[in-house]
């Protein structure tokens, strides 16, 4: 017998209140990405509006592909009410956020495709699904037509190309040896206050970390969405990166630098908070952001993906059954959780502390990448042969220095898929007149990892030429 | 802290108490606290005085029921009880001569009664928890530690609802009174009076009787749903949790309609055969709290009072804990409320999105999402502790889906219970 009062709230409210929260977002991803590179002159009217087709597009795709395979699958009459209780527009208003703007149209529509079959019907529909249908669409996106979105103009909107060189923060982070500085990693794109309003690069919708936040105090104060979460979430990423940054000796800019920049705020708040794909109990809920917030600064440290939050988010999807049962656990017996909080404690301690240090070592000398294969003196010139690991394959160089001065470069064996547009950008003239400055020598926009390799080959000579 | 804000919807009711409507027959169920195992003790046409004993229950609480009026036995028929059941009753033809087998003496000196007397007196009087379990009270006595408080529950959590309220305005004296004889009587080192804060009239009405009684002080709680349920307001006022009962921690709790009852009990040997019942809700025409006695049927106080709407619900209790009935309810002495809603759209239920809110609010500390999610398994189910749902119904109330959480704890309960 169910009671004869009900709360006045309901989930197609709660919805549209998370709809609502998006709006200023879409607002400014529109403001940001199609009416500052129109005003600029470097897009034509249609890239104006572009980036609300771009949402608009994926919403309605994911909407029609869940309505078809409804019609196809489904033998029940009812096709209207379960379709206006499955709320198929959301991974698709989602997606359409968090690819970025040069994502082409078809591209798109096939990860809504994903996000919306693969991610959330095949699991069984609404309430079903494990993973978060939006990031399984841009998972599958981003592992397949990477090179495809390079191409177009990679993160990078038609008002950046322009006013900023590299690429987004960070993955300028991972081009840069040691933990980097508030000149290399924030000053190309503005300062702290840019990275906070969000006119930054990144995908449509991910870049203001200010309407993420007023997102969040608007659902967290109408109670639609598990606040433990992002709360959790965020807090371990600033401590964990604040201790990083102590132990490197740079300032508070750091953390708010690693807190601020990509889709940190934005996955913390809409899509760690998925209702469906996250635990039920408050005590799984502090485990689940804090475990999200360690994976991420694992990911951005350890491993070449310098963003982190798709797979972390992802991963924890996987496990939250697992943190439900735990939290379960915790709510009748709390003494359970002292062991388990001292591991996490520990382990959050030791992974600050050893991305610290790796972090500390300059990488010239412990590049495992570079080999020296040969090396001649004839008179005042030595000739270098040497291999470094390029996008896909190693590149072999031939590098002539003189008296301290690169002479010439010459790439002799690299298939790269990228190397053609280092050669068109005329990197490695680039390189030698700027070979007493290399570590603020920009990267080539559309083929960074190639371009990186080429200048890392360099200064791993040049250290070996003097000594170092 | 667990527990919720919800509407009060106390204010429709909230009138001065209206006195008996004297109907010709009287239908005494044969239930006392859940339980039916009842061997009558009369036979048909045997004429009852007002006060007898018409059955006993077996076993252990041997809680009797009572004639509340005098008259003859006419039959025995089926009613509907406040738990939403069947049962049998007797029914009464009221001779309007409310005839006693002894007259009513009017006892002295109760404060000077020892313990022993005093349990004999509530058992015999057939005192059961009027808040709306029926738990026989003097089992609460019945123990050899020390008890320390005396927890007086006036805060009447669940919506609609107004018969502490109107029972603590009218007999706020005699209420006072009887808890400072049950502290001499029991030894009891306090007592404390909760009520809800946002209560502020019978607050102050309390206030200024409490002057003489050192030993009584008001509680002011919030304004939360199930704040009236024992272990949430033990916790509120005392911040302690015990494990089964409060006595662990030197703690009873009675409901203030209880008090007055043991009231009755100490002063004149009466036991319970007449309560306050509130009839509300806007499917009634005209709310109101009345004194009616017990086996009053709902059907003759309704055609005596204003009717009925059209197309209307009845619920006996609360709307949170109460369950839907018809017009062949009876007054028993857990009966709080007859809770008349107008029926309106049925609300479609949808899929669960696991937001937690239910879990987020149970104030038993529950998961109800995980226990529906496995309310078959059996070996699940056992860690998730479906057994410590009091049935408060917060997680049905929360639910932005509309999905019936607490019948799937309900029914995980009865598969935790049988076999596999």
């Amino acid at each position: 017998m169910g009671t004869f009062i009900k709360s006045e709230d309901n989930t197609s409210k709660m919805m549209f209140r998370v709809v609502i929260a998006l709006i200023p977002i879409i607002i400014f991803s529109f403001y940001k990405n199609g009416v500052l590179p129109y005003i600029n002159g470097s897009v034509s009217l249609y890239g104006m509006i572009k980036p609300l087709i771009f949402i608009a597009v994926a919403t309605l795709s994911t909407f029609l592909f869940e309505t078809i395979y409804q019609l196809i699958f489904n033998k029940n009459k009812k096709l209207k009410s379960i379709i206006s209780n499955s709320y198929a527009y959301m991974p698709g208003l989602f997606l359409g956020l968090i690819l970025p703007i040069n994502t082409p149209i078809s591209v798109l529509i096939v990860g809504a495709f994903c996000a919306s079959i693969i991610g959330k019907m095949l699991f069984g529909g609404f309430g079903k699904n494990i993973f978060n249908p939006a990031l399984i669409g841009r998972l599958f996106i981003i592992s397949t037509y990477a090179l495809v979105i390079t191409e177009n103009g990679g993160y990078l909107n038609g008002y950046e190309v322009d006013t900023i060189s590299g690429a987004t923060p960070l993955s300028n982070v991972s081009l840069i040896t040691g933990i980097g500085t508030y000149k290399q990693l924030v000053a190309p794109f503005g300062s702290l206050w840019d990275f906070f309003i969000g006119t930054i690069p990144g995908a449509v919708g991910e870049t203001s970390s200010l309407f993420c936040l007023v997102a969040f105090i608007y659902l967290t104060a109408t109670k639609t969405i598990k606040w433990r979460i992002p709360t959790m979430y965020i807090l371990t990423v600033f401590l964990m990166t604040l201790g990083i940054g102590l132990y490197n000796g740079v300032g508070i800019w750091y953390p708010l630098f690693q807190v601020l920049s990509g889709g940190l705020m934005f996955g913390a708040v809409f899509m760690a908070t998925d209702p469906v794909t996250s635990p039920t109990t408050t005590e799984g809920q502090y485990i689940y952001g804090l475990s999200l917030g360690l994976l991420t600064v694992i990911l951005r440290y350890l491993t070449p993906y310098p963003e982190g939050v798709l797979t972390s988010i992802l991963t924890m999807n996987m496990l939250v059954f697992i943190i439900d049962s735990l939290g379960v656990k915790i709510k009748f017996n709390k003494k359970i959780m002292l062991i388990p909080s001292i591991i996490l404690l520990i382990l959050i301690s030791v992974m600050t502390f050893t991305i610290g240090e790796t972090k500390n070592v300059k990488e010239v000398k412990g590049d495992p990448n570079f080999e020296i294969i040969d090396k001649e003196l004839d008179g005042y010139v030595t000739t270098y042969i040497v291999t470094e690991q390029g996008y896909s394959s190693k590149l072999k160089l031939e590098i002539k220095i003189e008296k301290d001065k690169v002479l010439s470069i010459e790439v002799l064996e690299g298939n790269d898929s990228f190397f053609s547009k280092v050669m068109d950008a005329n990197y490695l003239e680039t390189l030698k007149e700027n070979q007493s400055n290399l570590d603020d020598c920009d990267t080539v926009s559309g083929a960074t990892i190639s371009s990186r390799a080429l200048k890392k080959a360099l200064i791993n000579t040049l250290a070996d030429y003097r000594g170092e | 802290m667990a527990g919720l804000k919800i509407p009060k919807m106390k204010h429709m009711s909230m009138k001065k108490l209206e006195s008996y409507i004297k109907t010709e027959k009287v239908y005494i169920p044969f239930i006392s606290s859940n339980d039916i195992d009842i061997t009558p003790i009369i036979k048909k046409g045997d004429y009852v005085y007002k006060g007898q004993i018409l059955g006993r229950r077996k076993g252990n609480f041997t809680t009797p029921i009572f004639s509340s009026v005098s008259g003859t036995v006419l039959d025995f028929t089926e009613v509907s009880h406040q738990s939403g059941k069947k049962v049998n009753a007797v029914i009464i033809e009221n001779d309007f001569k409310e005839k006693l087998e002894e007259k009513y003496e009017l006892r002295k000196n109760i404060e000077k009664m020892d313990k022993d007397e005093y349990i004999k007196i509530i058992e015999d009087c057939g005192i059961v928890g009027m808040g709306g379990a029926g738990f026989p009270t003097f089992m609460k006595y019945k123990t050899d530690k020390k008890i320390k408080t005396l927890l007086v529950n006036a805060v009447e959590c669940e919506p609609y609802i107004t018969t502490d309220y109107t029972i603590l305005m009218e007999k706020c004296e005699d209420i006072l009174e009887t808890i400072d004889d049950i502290l001499c009587i029991n030894d009891i080192d306090e007592a404390i009076i909760a009520i809800k804060e946002t209560n502020r009239e019978l607050i102050e009405k309390v206030d200024r009787y409490l002057g003489t009684y050192l030993k009584i002080r008001i509680e002011e709680v919030p304004n939360k749903y199930p704040m009236g349920w024992e272990r949430t307001l033990i916790k509120q006022v005392k911040k302690v949790d015990y494990d089964k009962l409060p006595i662990e921690k030197g703690i009873i709790v009675n409901n203030v309609s209880t008090i007055y009852a043991i009231n009755q009990a100490l002063k004149y040997n009466k036991p319970i055969i007449e309560r306050i019942v509130t009839f509300t809700g806007e499917g009634i025409k005209k709310p109101q709290n009345i004194l009616l006695k017990v086996g009053t049927k709902i059907d003759d106080v309704i055609k005596n009072t204003n009717g009925l709407k059209k197309d209307v619900t009845l619920v006996a209790n609360g709307p949170m804990m109460g369950h839907k009935t018809d017009l062949d309810l009876v007054v028993t002495p857990d009966l709080n409320c007859v809770l008349v809603l107008q029926n309106k759209k049925v609300v479609r239920t949808q899929e669960c999105l696991r937001c937690g809110k239910c879990a987020n609010f149970c104030p038993a500390n529950l998961c109800p999402v995980l226990i529906k999610d496995s309310v078959d398994n059996k070996e699940k189910l056992k860690n998730l502790h479906p057994e410590k749902c009091v049935s408060c119904g917060l997680c049905s109330y929360v639910c932005p889906s509309k999905i019936d959480v607490r019948d799937y704890v309900n029914r995980a309960k009865e598969t935790l219970k049988g076999g596999k």
